[in-house]
């Protein structure tokens, strides 16, 4: 078994409540997000268009986090999942320097590195992702990808313009998106501007070790 | 292509709540100076050896007791960076094999019980039982101070560090921050002509890292457009240009003149000047390429 997420950015409306259905369904503190989504707008007024992309970890078959991670703390289950274990982590944030997605974060609570696990203890209970369910125009597909009857595997057969982030950097993500165009996956295809954030003022909680 | 599409676009990012930008910083720094000094010394002790190990004498102990301290610098500035410090001893007990930190810890714990032992073998006075121990020590030192390369390859979303320079980069800070302290730490138990050999090797040092950053600094974006975005923190008016070229001058360019000028003018002054300018800006640059990677957006 080989569990993967696609996402079709057609569909997607950046409700956010995949956000908020991850951030209860994980506890996951204030200032931290193992799911967002991200808004990138396109063009000049009037012909403007707003974008939304929704970025969770990829769980990669060649993880650099996994890799590089010196306690094992993060690590392969079965399914294909990347999974952490907090108890192990020893906080050296390799896995945050390594992966190419920015997906993993310091718990500013537990000290420890954390991700987006798939909701990994949902579905060893049979239950879907919490992001999935909250979805409300079913963007999220979610299924085994080594059983081609399952609705992702059908899902990527049927359309052409399947993509994922950073196809260069060998991790070779099992996260797919479909109708992204290059705003949607690629961080240096737009711009970032002071001033232009919908959200300038964000509260972060202070993290142990060093930051500047 | 980007740079077109950005024009063409104008995608202007509205809403992302991207990681906090520098997530290794200044500790970490001090790490890698610390060790670059720590196993730099030891490589110009057998150096010396091989040269002149007459002039050993009254240089064994208090060299091995520089590089203990420096050792234990790099492991107190590694230990201090970790946000669960009291679970260092996990590496140890649940080693992670294909991480370099874990091989790095490793290696740098047996490196440091080494030392350990032929600092209280220099006290004894058992010199031939130190030279032995110096070339095994010697050996040790090499990986000990590439694994700080090999972990920043690991970090596959920093492409500026490549294996390729980043390990010839480690092994120069060390040979030039190495012969740097040495020729402090010789004083006048060196002789003229052993303090030139090791400024030779400090100009040396300062000239191939100053060739390679400058050619990353030149081609490197060439190929690669996340590293064409990350070095223009250091080009123009870059937040990191000035402090880049800091590092540069007072690393590399003024250390290799005065070297050349010590060497002209037989002045032990101005090579010991060049060894503290040498010490001081590697921490300068070593602190801006480890920060500046750190500054590119992943999401």
């Amino acid at each position: 078994m080989q569990l993967g997420f696609l996402v079709d950015l057609h569909l997607c409306m950046g409700c956010k409540g995949c956000e908020i259905a991850c951030k209860v369904e994980n506890e996951v503190p204030l200032s931290t997000w193992r799911l967002r989504v991200k808004y990138v707008d396109v063009g000049t007024f009037p012909e403007t268009k707003r974008t939304f992309t929704p970025l969770r970890c990829n769980h990669c078959e060649n993880a650099p986090c996994e890799r590089i991670c010196p306690v094992s703390a993060l690590h392969y289950i079965e399914n294909g999942i990347v999974n952490i274990d907090k108890e192990r982590c020893i906080g050296c944030a390799g896995c945050v320097m390594a992966c190419p997605y920015g997906a993993i974060y310091i718990d500013p609570e537990t000290q420890t590195a954390d991700k987006c696990t798939y909701c990994a203890h949902r579905i060893a209970s049979s239950m879907m992702p919490a992001c999935v369910v909250a979805c409300p125009v079913e963007a999220n597909i979610f299924g085994d990808l080594d059983d081609p009857t399952s609705n992702i595997s059908k899902y990527i057969q049927d359309h052409r313009d399947v993509r994922v982030r950073k196809p260069e950097k060998g991790t070779n993500p099992h996260h797919f998106y479909v109708g992204a165009g290059e705003v949607n996956l690629n961080p240096l295809a737009s711009q970032r501007i002071e001033g232009y954030n919908l959200f300038d003022k964000i509260t972060t909680l202070p993290l142990g070790g060093h930051h500047e | 292509m980007i740079h077109e599409s950005l024009a063409a676009t104008q995608a202007v990012v509205t809403l992302d709540v991207p990681l906090p930008d520098v997530f290794w910083g200044w500790f970490v720094t001090m790490n890698m100076w610390a060790k670059s000094i720590g196993t730099g010394l030891i490589f110009m002790l057998f150096l010396l050896l091989r040269k002149n190990s007459g002039e050993m004498k009254g240089l064994r102990t208090s060299t091995l007791i520089v590089s203990f301290i420096f050792m234990n610098v790099f492991l107190l500035f590694t230990l201090a960076d970790l946000h669960q410090p009291f679970r260092m001893w996990h590496i140890f007990f649940y080693p992670h094999w294909t991480s370099a930190i874990t091989v790095g810890a490793w290696m740098a714990t047996i490196f440091v019980g080494l030392e350990f032992l032929m600092i209280i073998l220099g006290f004894q006075k058992k010199t031939e039982s130190f030279d032995k121990l110096l070339f095994w020590i010697t050996l040790l030192a090499i990986p000990v101070t590439l694994y700080t390369a090999g972990i920043m390859a690991e970090a596959s979303a920093r492409e500026l560090w490549q294996m390729s320079t980043e390990s010839v980069q480690m092994i120069l800070a060390a040979t030039l921050s190495g012969s740097a302290a040495i020729i402090l730490l010789g004083g006048s138990k060196l002789s003229d002509e052993t303090k030139q050999f090791f400024g030779a090797i400090l100009g040396l040092s300062a000239l191939l890292a100053f060739i390679i950053y400058m050619s990353e600094y030149i081609f490197g974006g060439m190929k690669s457009e996340e590293v064409t975005a990350i070095l223009a923190h250091v080009k123009g008016d870059g937040e990191y240009a000035t402090m880049f070229w800091i590092g540069q001058w007072v690393a590399y360019l003024l250390p290799m003149l005065l070297v050349a000028l010590s060497r002209v003018s037989k002045s032990n002054s101005l090579l010991s000047l060049a060894a503290i300018l040498a010490i001081v800006g590697l921490w300068v640059v070593k602190h801006v390429w480890l920060v500046i990677p750190q500054l590119l957006p992943l999401s």
